[in-house]
């Protein structure tokens, strides 16, 4: 048999910095050996990377044994095999992911057996891999990696032409390889979490907003930073509401990792849902609470609901143990003070009351998670007086997030992660020109726009309906004389001059005859709403000029 | 946020189709094909029920004219449910047109509208 084992006993019990020597025959490989260790205990190679430390590993050991190839196979615990995971000179086995199962051929009984094992003639043994022979390797010689007791994988070296490994030849790979097991063992962990931790915080991002939509009279900025070490269960999340409205939601489930972010997700679409049902706040954080109790899982979070009305410029805000808003206004920014019902899950049957506030052109309400105030040591009263330190003085949202961020978030990282969503009352200017695009889905947003100047202009709600309509009619028009498919857009002006609000809606197109007893509806829509309609069609489009004094009705 | 929701309800031989939100050309055409693509042959007539749209523009009138046609063709009425000073009300009252079909201005009144239940239904 050509093969020449070194018998498991020994070779006992490698890592635990435990080098198996077997035999040193002279002074001088002494001194190899001694020079090896060196060239392996390099603390350098503990603090790369999985991938650079494979090949600086597989370099040294090339050049300490002079071998012609090098690789490392490691266990797939799942399906009991080695996979090639790094080489040197044979490249091929991992790119064609060798995979060799533990208990047969050359790698697979060194796993089993954990014995150094010697081949002097590649012809006449049992080796499985082709890419050995293929590549005329003669002499191949292997050893476990073995990490406290654990088998982690195998490392072996080759000659292309017949070599005798000798004693001090096994010494010295074992040396390389008791070196390597644990260093290679913390690096595919730290990969392994790293890798956990990518996905949980993609996982986390995908369960938050992707996109605010475009909202009329409102700027909303926000800002999403996950923890240091594990994933959280924070989240924001805004909602556009019928009637002028928009809701504000910031939440925080109680807990960390996938299953945090996981409840959050949940959590954020059930809110989400039952305040596109029109819920007020208190009644939707409510609800929440009855479906965070139907889960019959140990779940908690602590949210805050705010439903910002741009006619009233009101807030209606709900919080279920929460912490309190800050409102930021040219005044200077100011804690709100709300009491909170308990949180979501905590009780059953939790009432959660409403409270109102006002917000005037230009305020900022600000809505933030603990991650952002809660400091070891420090009392959450001072976080918060700390946040509103930051944010005083900022004149937009995003001002206001880049503001709290930039004070209040340690350079060394987070330990909790933070959720912040800020929206500031953004009244329509007074002078109104906009470019619009000639598509039936403009008609709702140019409603929202009006509705919300002809507020602002002090219009009473009949004149903000009539007016609201015959604008829009107007716009209609405008957009069917856009012919498709080619790309059209039509200008809308408003200005309010002594009471009297003036609409021009232009647009390039040819004006088109009404069609049928109620297409001409639009027209007698206008003149009823408005008190002066003038339709000029010319060669290169029609304007629409429509007047009305407001009675303030 | 969508613009508009729809809501199907039966009734003995009535089709109640709840309209919420705002009704103009971007969506009046799919609202109306989708209400009577939920009434069946048999049933009596479709009750709109507009108390709850917010805006509703020329186009929303013209379709709903559509509508009543459509269910005439098939021997079926139309009942709109338009309470007084609400949007709908208003937006017909600016236009000056015909009523687009019988008005009632309760959900009551309009359950009322086909008549009695034949035998058949009771």
């Amino acid at each position: 048999m050509p093969e020449t084992r070194q018998p498991g006993k020994r070779t006992p019990i490698l890592g635990s910095g435990q080098i198996a020597v077997e035999v040193t025959d002279s002074i001088s490989e002494a001194s190899e050996q001694v020079r090896s260790s060196y060239r392996f205990s390099d603390p350098a190679l503990s603090e790369l990377p999985i991938d650079e430390l494979l090949d600086e590993l597989l370099n040294r050991v090339q050049e300490a044994l002079e071998v012609d190839t090098v690789a490392v196979l490691l266990r797939d615990q799942g399906a009991q095999q080695l996979v090639a995971r790094a080489a040197k000179g044979i490249e091929e086995e991992v790119d064609r992911g060798v995979r060799i199962p533990i208990g047969r051929g050359f790698a697979g009984r060194i796993a089993a057996e954990r014995v150094a094992i010697y081949i002097s003639d590649v012809d006449h043994a049992d080796i499985l891999n082709p890419i050995l022979r293929e590549k005329g390797i003669r002499s191949l010689l292997g050893v476990p990696l073995i990490v406290e007791g654990e088998l982690i994988g195998v490392m072996h070296v080759g000659s292309l032409r017949p070599r005798t490994f000798g004693a001090n030849d096994v010494a010295v790979l074992q040396l390389a390889a008791a070196r390597a097991g644990p260093a290679i063992e913390r690096a595919t962990m730290s990969a392994r979490l790293e890798h956990e931790h990518s996905v949980s915080i993609a996982l986390q991002r995908s369960l938050l907003p992707q996109r605010l939509g475009e909202l009329i009279g409102v700027t909303v900025a926000s800002r999403y930073l996950p923890a240091r070490e594990e994933v959280g269960g924070d989240w924001f999340d805004v909602i556009e509401l019928p009637r002028g409205r928009v809701g504000l939601v910031i939440g925080d489930v109680v807990g960390h990792g996938v299953a945090a972010a996981s409840l959050m997700g949940r959590l954020r679409t059930a809110l989400h849902s039952y305040a596109i049902e029109s819920h007020g706040p208190g009644r939707t954080l409510e609800l929440v609470d009855r479906f965070v109790q139907s889960l019959n899982e140990p779940a908690m979070a602590t949210a805050a609901y705010a439903v910002f009305d741009t006619y009233a410029l009101t807030v209606q805000y709900a919080t279920a143990g929460h912490l309190p808003p800050v409102v930021i206004g040219p005044s200077g920014a100011r804690v709100i003070d709300v009491t909170p019902a308990p949180p979501l899950g905590a009780f059953p049957y939790g009432r959660c009351p409403e409270h109102e506030f006002s917000l005037q052109a230009d305020d900022i309400l600000f809505l933030y998670t603990d991650g952002l105030v809660e400091r070891r040591g420090i009392p959450l009263t001072d976080g918060i007086e700390s946040l509103v330190t930051a944010v005083q003085g900022t004149t937009s949202p995003e001002e206001a997030c880049l503001a709290a961020v930039a004070d209040l978030v340690p350079l060394t990282g987070l330990r909790d992660d933070v959720a912040i969503v800020a929206l500031q009352n953004s009244p329509i200017p007074a002078e109104l020109h906009l470019h619009l695009s000639a598509e039936p889905r403009t008609l709702a947003k140019v409603r929202r726009i009006i509705r919300r100047w002809l507020v602002e202009r002090g219009a009473g709600q009949n004149e903000v309906a009539e007016v609201t309509i015959a604008i829009s009619e107007a716009c209609a028009n405008a957009i069917e004389h856009a012919y498709p498919p080619a790309p059209a857009s039509f200008e809308l002006r408003a200005s309010c001059e002594n009471d009297e609000i003036t609409v021009t809606v232009r647009d390039t197109g040819q004006w088109r005859p009404p069609r049928g007893e109620n297409r001409g509806r639009g027209l007698s829509i206008m003149s009823a709403a408005m008190d002066h309609v003038e339709v000029d069609r010319g060669d290169h489009g029609t304007d629409v000029v429509m007047r009305r004094r407001l009675s303030h009705r | 946020m969508t613009l508009a929701d729809l809501q199907i309800t039966q009734a003995p031989g009535t089709v109640v189709a709840h309209l919420v939100g705002e009704i103009d050309m971007s969506n009046a055409e799919d609202l109306s094909a989708a209400v009577i693509a939920a009434t069946p042959n048999d049933a009596r007539g479709v009750v709109l029920d507009l108390s709850q749209v917010d805006y509703l523009d020329s186009a929303g009138i013209w379709v709903v004219h559509g509508m009543r046609t459509a269910l005439q063709a098939r021997g079926q009425g139309l009942v709109l449910v338009i309470p007084p000073r609400s949007p709908v009300h208003d937006t017909l009252r600016l236009s000056g047109a015909e009523r687009p079909g019988e008005v009632v201005e309760d959900l009551d009144a309009a359950l009322l509208a086909f008549g009695p239940s034949p035998a058949g239904d009771s």
